[in-house]
């Protein structure tokens, strides 16, 4: 178990948004405001590695015919208990996700690295896996929001910083439409070209410097 | 029976809320089966389905017997089960009567289970109060408007699989791009109201 | 293959169980604190639209007939506080309308809405453009509209919907306050 690889992984060649082309539902939707970028990062980041290391621990338990219902439950229960905990102690938070926060259940995220790495690995293996594909996860949500706040509202950090955030461009000149649901779809379509030809690119001076 | 009301559900789960060109909702198999149009159609029917009868299920199971028992923190574990279970039948059904469906939709039929679209109208449904008729009625439409979409995609798709395109935005990226464009079109229904 | 039937769905259950047990435990210890901060949320709205030193005295008997109105609470001699549900682009909106003594708009205020970031939302944020918006309502009597349907209340920009509903919400406060006579 190597750290730096599986964090090299998660954060670039394996990342889960922008290599795997997983969980893009919510980095579309939720990505408007560095606030709701962090906080979702985070809840799943949070709720990716509690899975994997129950979805392990358990793994031998678990018959093979119900598996993909058991990790359901399990991944349903953590999902409920942030929720729970979210609309407690970060209401403004909690009310900024809305309906996303239960949709982190069948975020493909969770459920793929239960099946593919959990289900087949030792629990702190599993853990170490969903701490890196999280913050896979955490980079590309900050990289969108922070694009997409930028060029649509003109400001940086709303919600993190300062309640509106730091104003960078002035007043009408920031794009509307990278906030409505246009500038989502254009922001990850770039992102994931770009993490394309970097991945193409490191790959390749890998297979040159063999 | 409020008519007025259950056509603007309909028409804003259709076209003003696109699920997923304004709502997000079902991004995943609308970027895995959209490549080409029987695909698309074949699982924009089977999601119109399950979404219908999804909407039906969860509405009964949370107003008998979850909100009875204060058990309104079940919703998203009693849910998610009940459209495991559901998609399992849809299986089950279409292997034995539509076998060649079943065969084209492959892996993405038991990835209904996961997509975003089907939870996403069963919790819409508890979020906006709606009784059990508009339930369904937002839940098919839902579906529906996912169907459009899906295959107004497919459509455009097709032709911009025999375009040249940079290198690093083939596949996905333009996908992508061209899914921004149709969002940028759907923007203008909003605003739409008959009454 | 009966037992194995079994034992599949038996591990299922067991597990669900579990779940279920630990989601409770975890209810009861949130379940307090979520309902105080819907309490808190409805009286900070109520300050907010109509400062008054009287203590909200919930109205049981009010003529509406809109259907909007969920809530009205008397201040004393200072006016009522009215809480409603609207329509709004993405969903309901609950909001707080103040209506003072003289049967004109104090104050608007929103508990809940989830209007589509940077364009409805901006009603029920705390900078310029929001307070600008709600604003415009204060002073206002007998019914508001926005300029599109021929009112005097500019609207949001690209948030039309979420702004007639707001003025929908209004009149109809408005009009259960004048009920009252």
């Amino acid at each position: 178990m190597n750290f730096k690889k599986q964090l090299r992984e998660g954060l670039l060649t394996q990342n889960p948004v922008l290599v795997q082309l997983l969980g893009m539902c919510s980095t579309l939707a939720i990505t408007t405001s560095l606030f709701n970028g962090l906080g979702m990062g985070i809840s799943v980041l949070v709720i990716l590695t509690c899975s994997n290391v129950v979805i392990s621990l358990l793994r031998k338990v678990i018959p093979s015919k119900i598996r993909i219902a058991a990790y359901i439950v399990i991944i349903a229960g953590f999902v409920t208990m942030v929720d729970l905990l979210m609309q407690a102690f970060l209401p403004d938070l909690s009310n900024s996700l809305g309906v996303f926060i239960p949709l982190i259940v069948v975020n493909c995220i969770i459920l793929g690295r239960a099946e593919a790495f959990a289900s087949k690995n030792t629990v702190a293996a599993s853990a170490v896996d969903g701490v890196t594909q999280g913050l896979g996860y955490l980079a590309a949500l900050v990289v969108m929001c922070i694009v997409r706040e930028l060029l649509g509202n003109g400001t940086f950090g709303s919600g993190v910083l300062s309640a509106d955030g730091a104003r960078i461009i002035a007043e009408p000149y920031p794009a509307l439409m990278m906030i409505l649901p246009v500038g989502g779809f254009l922001t990850l379509g770039c992102l994931i070209a770009f993490a394309q030809w970097l991945v193409k690119k490191l790959n390749d001076k890998e297979a040159a410097a063999k | 029976m409020n008519v007025t009301k259950l056509i603007s559900i309909a028409l804003g789960a259709i076209l003003v809320n696109n699920f997923i060109l304004v709502q997000f909702l079902g991004i995943c198999p609308f970027m895995g089966v959209s490549k080409k149009m029987d695909t698309a159609l074949g699982m924009g029917f089977a999601v119109t389905f399950v979404m219908g009868i999804a909407s039906a299920a969860t509405w009964l199971i949370n107003e008998y017997l979850l909100l009875p028992l204060g058990l309104a923190y079940m919703q998203t574990v009693a849910f998610i089960l009940v459209i495991a279970a559901l998609v399992q039948l849809v299986e089950m059904f279409l292997q034995k009567m539509v076998p060649a469906l079943y065969q084209a939709l492959g892996i993405y039929l038991p990835l209904i289970t996961t997509n975003c679209a089907v939870l996403g109208v069963a919790l819409l449904n508890v979020q906006n109060h709606y009784n059990f008729i508009e339930s369904v009625v937002y839940g098919v439409t839902g579906g529906l408007g996912f169907l459009v979409a899906i295959c107004l995609f497919a459509s455009i798709r097709e032709r911009v699989e025999d375009c040249d395109c940079p290198k690093s935005f083939e596949g996905f990226p333009i996908a992508l791009i061209s899914a921004g464009l149709l969002a940028l079109a759907f923007m203008g229904f909003s605003g739409l109201r008959i009454f | 293959m009966k037992t194995y039937v079994l034992k599949l769905t038996g591990v299922l259950f067991l597990i669900t169980a579990v779940v279920a047990v630990l989601l409770g435990g975890v209810n009861a210890i949130t379940e307090g604190r979520i309902a105080d901060i819907n309490a808190e949320k409805t009286a900070a709205a109520i300050r907010t639209v109509l400062p008054s030193e009287a203590e909200p005295e919930p109205v049981q008997d009010y003529a509406d007939d809109t259907g909007l109105v969920t809530a009205v609470y008397r201040m004393g001699e200072d006016g009522y506080a009215v809480q409603l549900v609207v329509a709004g682009s993405q969903g309901e909106i609950t909001m707080m309308v103040g209506v003072d003594a003289e049967g004109a708009v104090s104050g608007v205020s929103f508990i809940q809405m989830s209007e589509t970031a940077g364009l409805g939302a901006v009603a029920a944020q705390d900078n310029a453009k929001g307070r600008a918006f709600r604003d415009q309502f204060v002073g206002k009597s007998g019914s508001v509209a926005v300029t599109k349907d021929g009112g005097d209340i500019d609207a949001l920009t690209s948030a039309t919907i979420t702004s007639r509903a707001v003025a929908t919400g209004v009149n109809a406060a408005l009009s259960c306050v004048a009920n009252f006579g």
